[in-house]
C-alpha cells in the first residue's frame, strides 16, 4: 500500500496562489476557506528584510494529533496515509482544530471571511451547507471521506484530492501530472502548479521521485519538533524557507 | 426555610408552579432566573436558527474555542468542586461539613446540567455525540474520557441525591456511592484538564499541572458556590441560619478551607505566569499579552488576592457579608480565569504567516454572552427549584444535634 506524500520545491514556487484557486474549484471551497493556501511572511529587518512564502496544504501527518484527539473517530487515517474527516461522524467539537499545529482545519459555520456570504447567495435546500453553481459532480461526493460540499457544523480539510488519488493504479510510485495517464489521479494543486513546484508520490517507495528528492535535496518538514511527522516535505534550497517560529516577538 | 416539601412528582410540579405566586427570596430567584433563561434561550435559538454558529465570534484561523467552552469548563469544574466539598463529610468523615453535603450534591448536579446545556448549544451536532462517542471508543482522546467520567459523575450524583432525599446517609450503599463519586469527579475534572494539558503544540496549556490546577481550582469554585448558596437560602441574614449550619459558616472552619484553596490557586497562577514570562520557549508569548490585559489583573488581585486576605483576617473571615463578597469575587475571578486560559492558549499563532501577525483578537459575540446567561440562569433556576422542593439543609440527625450543641455552647 502506498503512503502518499507531497514535496514542494520552494525555489520553484512563485507564490501565485494558482494551487489555492485550483483546490477551491476542485473541492468547492467557500471563498477564503482555503484548504490549501500560500502563506507569506517576512524574515529579517530593513535593509536586509526578505519576503518569503510557502504553500500550506494539510500536512497529512504520520502521527496526526487531530486524529488522536477526535472523540468520535470522525478523523481517521486511510491505509494509504491520507488523513480524512467522516462528516457523518463529526460532532463539530473543534478539538481537532485546536490540536492541529498547522491551522489547516476549517469549521463550516463561521462568519464569512469574504463578503458577500456565498452560503446566503447560494443557499442549500438540503443537508449541504450551501449550493454553489460550480460544484463537483454529485457522483464524486463522498461524506465518509470528507469529499464534496460539507453539511453544516462539521470540520473540513484538504483530502489530498482523495477522490482522485484513491483511484490511481496500485503500485504507482509518483503521480506525475505530465503523464497523461496519471493526470486525472493527481491532486488538483499539483496539476495546476505552473512552475512545477509540487510533486506527489509514494513516500514508502524508496525509488519514487518524491523519496529521492527528499533524500537528495534535504527535504524539511514544518514544525518538525512537534513530532507529528508531516507527509508534506519542503525543499528550501538556497532561497526558500519555512518559518521556524511564531509570528510575534515575546519581548516586544 | 419553613417549606412544606413535596413527596410525589405531581406535588413537585405543583410546588414549582406555585412558586411563581410566592414571595420570598427563593421565589424571587426562581422568577427572575426563569425569565432570564427564557429570554436568553429564545435569543440563542433565534440566532442559531437564522445564523447558525456563525453567530459566534470564534474562527478557524484564530480562536476556535471561545466563551461557550469557557462557560462549560467553569460550570463543570464548579460541579466537581462541589462534589469534593460534599466528600469532606461523606467520604472523609469531617462531620462538621454534613450540613452542606446535601446542598453541595444538588448544586453539583445542577451546575453540571448548566455546563452540559451550554456545551450542547456550542457543539455542531450534540445529538450525534450521543451515539458517535460511545460507538467510536476513541481511547486516545482526552475528550472521550472526559465525557465518560463526567457522565458517570452525573449518574452517581443523581443516585446519591436520591439516597439523601430518602434520608439514607449511612448505609453501605450510600457510602459506596459517595466514595465512587469522589473518584469519578477527580478523574473527570483531571481529564478536563488533560483536554488542554495534552496538547504540546499549545505550550500555554501543555503539561500535567493543568490537570492538577483544574481539580484544585474546581474545588475553590465549589467552595465559593456553597458559601453563596447557604447565605442566599437565608436571604443573607445569618440570624436565620439554623445552628448546625451557623456553627460551620460562622466558625473558622469554612473560611480556613476557603483561604487555603484560594492560596493554592494563587500559587498556581503566579508560578504559571512566572514560567510563562521567564521561558524563551516559542509559543509562550501569550503570557505577555495576559500581563497587559486588565481582566487578568482584575482576576488575580481583586478576585483572588483580596478574598484571600479577607478570609485570613480574623475580623473579616467570620462576617457573613465578607464571606459572601469573597465568594462572589472568587466565582467572577474563576470565570475570567477559564475564559482567559482558554483564549490565551489559542491566540498565539502557530507560525508566521499572512493571515495573522500578532496575538489574534477575540471578544465574545452577543450570542456567546447570551449563552453565558443561559448557563447562569439555568443554574440559578434549578437551585431555586431544589431549595423549594427538597430540603437542602437536611443532614444526619446525630450530626445536627451535635453541631447544634456546638453552636449553642
Amino acid at each position: 500500500m502506498a503512503k502518499w506524500g507531497m514535496v514542494i520545491d520552494l525555489e520553484k514556487c512563485v507564490g501565485c496562489q494558482a494551487c489555492t484557486i485550483a483546490c477551491g474549484m476542485e473541492n468547492n471551497r467557500l471563498p477564503g476557506e482555503n484548504w490549501q493556501d500560500v502563506i507569506f511572511f517576512t524574515e529579517g529587518t530593513y535593509p536586509s528584510a526578505q519576503l518569503k512564502w510557502f504553500p500550506r496544504p494539510c500536512q497529512h501527518c504520520e502521527n496526526p494529533s487531530c486524529m488522536a484527539v477526535c472523540p468520535t473517530g470522525a478523523t481517521y487515517k486511510t491505509e494509504d496515509g491520507v488523513v480524512l474527516v467522516d462528516w457523518n461522524k463529526c460532532i463539530g467539537c473543534k478539538y481537532c482544530m485546536v490540536a492541529c499545529p498547522y491551522g489547516v482545519r476549517f469549521y463550516t459555520d463561521e462568519k464569512p471571511l469574504i463578503a458577500p456570504d456565498m452560503r446566503k447567495v447560494y443557499p442549500s435546500k438540503d443537508d449541504h451547507s450551501w449550493n454553489p453553481p460550480w460544484k463537483m459532480p454529485d457522483a464524486r461526493e463522498d461524506w465518509k471521506h470528507g469529499v464534496g460540499i460539507q453539511p453544516h457544523d462539521v470540520v473540513s480539510k484538504c483530502t489530498f484530492c482523495y477522490h482522485r488519488v484513491s483511484k490511481a493504479p496500485p503500485g504507482t510510485p509518483d503521480l506525475d501530472p505530465q503523464d497523461p495517464k496519471l493526470r486525472e489521479f493527481t491532486p488538483a494543486c499539483v496539476v495546476t502548479c505552473a512552475p512545477g513546484a509540487r510533486f506527489f508520490g509514494d513516500l514508502s517507495n524508496p525509488e519514487s521521485n518524491v523519496s529521492r528528492m527528499i533524500g537528495d535535496k534535504r527535504g524539511v518538514r514544518l514544525l518538525d519538533q512537534l513530532g507529528n511527522k508531516p507527509q508534506v516535505y519542503y525543499l528550501t534550497g538556497v532561497g526558500g524557507a519555512v518559518p521556524s517560529n511564531r509570528a510575534i516577538h515575546k519581548k516586544s | 426555610m419553613n417549606f412544606t416539601y413535596p413527596k410525589t412528582p405531581g406535588e413537585a410540579v405543583a410546588g414549582a408552579l406555585k412558586m411563581f405566586g410566592e414571595s420570598h427570596v427563593t421565589a424571587t430567584i426562581w422568577k427572575l432566573s426563569v425569565a432570564a433563561l427564557a429570554a436568553s434561550l429564545a435569543f440563542v435559538f433565534y440566532m442559531l436558527f437564522t445564523e447558525g454558529h456563525a453567530a459566534f465570534n470564534t474562527s478557524s484561523d484564530g480562536v476556535n474555542w471561545g466563551s461557550a467552552i469557557a462557560t462549560y469548563v467553569f460550570f463543570a469544574l464548579t460541579s466537581s468542586g462541589l462534589t469534593l466539598i460534599a466528600s469532606l463529610s461523606m467520604v472523609f468523615g469531617f462531620k462538621q461539613f454534613y450540613p452542606v453535603a446535601k446542598r453541595a450534591i444538588w448544586l453539583a448536579i445542577i451546575t453540571l446540567i448548566a455546563g452540559f446545556s451550554v456545551l450542547a448549544l456550542e457543539l455542531g451536532h450534540p445529538f450525534r455525540m450521543l451515539w458517535a462517542m460511545p460507538l467510536g471508543m476513541q481511547v486516545h482522546s482526552p475528550m472521550f474520557w472526559m465525557g465518560v467520567f463526567y457522565s458517570i459523575d452525573l449518574v452517581l450524583l443523581i443516585v446519591k441525591f436520591y439516597l439523601l432525599w430518602k434520608d439514607d446517609w449511612d448505609s453501605g450503599f450510600s457510602h459506596f456511592i459517595g466514595a465512587a463519586s469522589f473518584v469519578a469527579v477527580v478523574l473527570a475534572s483531571g481529564m478536563l484538564g488533560l483536554v488542554f494539558g495534552s496538547l504540546a503544540m499549545r505550550p500555554m496549556w501543555f503539561g500535567s499541572a493543568t490537570s492538577l490546577f483544574y481539580i484544585i481550582s474546581g474545588a475553590l469554585s465549589g467552595a465559593a458556590a456553597i458559601v453563596v448558596s447557604v447565605y442566599l437560602a437565608y436571604g443573607f441574614d445569618a440570624r436565620k441560619i439554623p445552628a448546625p449550619l451557623r456553627s460551620l459558616t460562622l466558625g473558622d472552619q469554612l473560611p480556613k478551607v476557603f483561604a487555603t484553596l484560594i492560596g493554592i490557586v494563587l500559587v498556581f497562577l503566579l508560578t504559571r505566569i512566572w514560567v510563562g514570562l521567564w521561558s524563551n520557549q516559542d509559543g509562550m508569548e501569550g503570557f505577555v499579552a495576559l500581563l497587559h490585559a486588565p481582566w487578568f489583573h482584575l482576576e488575580v488581585w481583586v478576585c483572588l488576592a483580596l478574598p484571600f486576605l479577607m478570609m485570613l483576617s480574623p475580623s473579616m473571615q467570620q462576617e457573613p457579608k465578607w464571606q459572601v463578597t469573597a465568594s462572589i469575587l472568587v466565582l467572577v475571578g474563576l470565570f475570567i480565569e477559564r475564559l482567559q486560559f482558554i483564549v490565551a492558549g489559542q491566540n498565539v499563532p502557530m507560525f508566521k504567516g499572512t493571515w495573522m501577525n500578532g496575538v489574534t483578537p477575540y471578544t465574545p459575540s452577543l450570542t456567546e454572552w447570551m449563552l453565558v446567561v443561559v448557563g447562569v440562569s439555568t443554574a440559578l433556576a434549578l437551585y431555586a427549584l431544589g431549595e423549594r422542593l427538597f430540603n437542602l439543609c437536611a443532614a444526619p440527625k446525630e450530626c445536627m444535634e451535635g453541631a447544634g450543641q456546638l453552636a449553642q455552647g
